[in-house]
């Protein structure tokens, strides 16, 4: 039985390219063609972080090349989510938590502003709904508290 | 009129329980990230689902041990119960429902009388057929019995696990209870094999919501099994793939080559040969994989795979990828087209070769009827 520091376990160091491993130069050159596109009139483009296979290395090294920018929004829907704009106007590192705090989804977003923060038409339809019935509980209340100074 | 739980479509549901556009949209997301689809299926199969109907589902559990349910109820990505609360209306489970006795049978005839031809039917376990279908019964009536009457009205049948797929152990050599595949018994109906002993939660569930998503059967592979998860075998996705190539392998379970991590095909891997989604899925959670354990696949996904020789031989010494291995249903076409099955083939598993035998004595029910 061979102890635990016994069991040979090599990390080897990423390729450089550029100071950047392959897969990272790949990811970044793939983000340029996305920015160009959507900076004029494209559609909004996603990439799946956690599809790509990227050692530790490499995504730091990721992080640090896009850098932090000025916004960052959190959406708090079964879990925390956190939207942060990268040092690249218009490119977002999107994490998703669930309840438990586990990942579930990692996104690097290129959008004026990621498609999940908009309100949706549907839900505002409801909402005001919801608001007009506060609105006539609100009347009613002081409608009845009208009737009961005056009587 | 209000209408029935029932009747609402997935976003009214969704609106009555409170769950915003955007809590939906991540959930969508999350999924799509597990299930590895593109990144833009997330808001898309959000935006379908908002107007799809809540299907029926019927669950029943034939020969079998449970092993598929438990694993569906562990998926992550999405839960099984987000799955009930929100997208589907599961109608009958035995394991699962409250209900029990004269109550639960009529909550399943109720289902399938209320939902007829639209409701999605969920097989879990083989189908004995010895002993007049005596081996497994429930409220006093045979699962071969039950498995045709509720297959008349479904829309599709998803059979879980390789039991209901393939077979699986039950038929495995020498078969005591005459046990068959959902295959052998219905026809003319789309059948979506999610095979494995147990599937993966999250091929389950994952095969689920893109059928109720879509409202289609998806693509399949020749084993009736979709292609997004068994369209590549272990082998291929293999972290130790590299040292398959490089000639690298262990040669027992505490070797050096063991200990670095090498292939396991030596050792009986049988990842070459077996379709599935194990290498990038994962399993509980995506914490790792049989051969991430330093265990070779037994390729459990596969027709046939409790009869192929040893789980400890190594491929090149068993009787896995033989030319013209083939499926139950694959054997059943054939045979309906009149070709000499064995002849044709070339080598046949001796699991085919009573399936023609069963076919030739009992014409497809469905078939049969609608005929």
């Amino acid at each position: 039985m061979s102890r635990l520091s016994e069991i040979s376990v090599r990390i080897e160091a990423p390729t450089r390219l550029g100071g950047l491993g392959g897969g990272v130069a790949a990811v970044l050159s793939e983000l340029v063609d996305m920015l160009e596109k959507v900076a004029h009139g494209g559609e909004a483009a996603t990439i799946d972080l956690r599809s790509l296979p990227m050692s530790p290395e490499d995504r730091s090294a990721l992080q640090s090349a896009l850098g932090h920018g000025e916004v960052q929004a959190t959406l708090r829907a079964d879990g925390v989510s956190t939207l942060q704009e990268t040092g690249i106007s218009g490119l977002w590192w999107i994490e998703h938590r669930d309840a438990r705090g586990e990942l579930i989804a990692e996104l690097l977003e290129v959008a004026t502003t990621p498609a999940i923060l908009a309100a949706s038409t549907e839900d505002m339809v409801a909402a005001s709904r919801a608001l007009r019935s506060r609105l006539e509980v609100t009347h009613s209340a002081a409608a009845r508290m009208t009737h009961a100074t005056l009587s | 009129m209000q209408p029935l739980a029932d009747e609402l479509a997935v976003g009214d549901m969704l609106r009555q329980n409170g769950v915003s556009r955007r809590r939906f949209i991540k959930y969508c997301t999350g999924v799509a990230s597990a299930m590895a689809l593109p990144p833009w299926m997330g808001p898309a199969m959000a935006q379908q689902l908002q107007n799809a109907p809540r299907p029926s589902v019927i669950y029943l559990s034939f020969q079998e041990c449970t092993g598929c349910f438990e694993s569906f109820t562990r998926s992550f990505s999405p839960t099984m119960e987000s799955l009930i609360f929100n997208v589907i209306s599961l109608d009958y489970d035995d394991t699962l429902m409250a209900a029990a006795g004269e109550q639960a049978e009529s909550a399943l005839a109720k289902a399938m009388h209320d939902n007829y031809g639209k409701y999605v039917l969920i097989i879990d376990g083989s189908v004995p057929t010895g002993a007049g279908g005596g081996y497994c019964t429930s409220g006093g009536k045979s699962a071969v019995d039950t498995l045709r009457e509720a297959a008349q009205g479904a829309a599709a049948i998803v059979c879980v696990g390789t039991c209901s797929s393939f077979g699986g152990i039950p038929f495995a050599d020498p078969n005591p209870t005459d046990a068959w595949p959902v295959s052998a018994i219905v026809a003319n109906k789309p059948i979506i094999n999610v095979s494995g002993c147990p599937p993966i939660p999250e091929v389950i569930t994952g095969t689920l919501l893109q059928y109720v998503t879509t409202g289609k059967v998806p693509d399949l592979d020749e084993h009736l099994r979709p292609k997004a998860f068994f369209g590549t075998t272990i082998h291929d996705r293999c972290y130790r793939r590299s040292f398959y190539d490089q000639g690298k392998f262990a040669k027992t379970f505490d070797d050096e080559g063991a200990r670095n991590g090498w292939c396991l095909y030596e050792l009986g891997c049988k990842g070459p040969t077996t379709y599935n989604a194990c290498a990038t899925t994962k399993w509980n959670g995506g914490t790792s994989f049989p051969i991430e354990s330093g265990h070779g696949c037994i390729g459990c996904s596969e027709p046939g795979f409790w009869d192929k020789g040893s789980l400890y031989s190594p491929l090149s010494a068993t009787d896995w990828g033989k030319a013209g291995e083939s499926s139950p249903r694959q054997v059943l076409e054939l045979a309906a087209g009149g070709i000499v099955a064995g002849a044709a083939l070339g080598v046949v598993s001796a699991g085919s070769g009573r399936l023609r035998q069963y076919r030739s004595e009992h014409p497809l029910d469905i078939d049969a009827e609608e005929g």
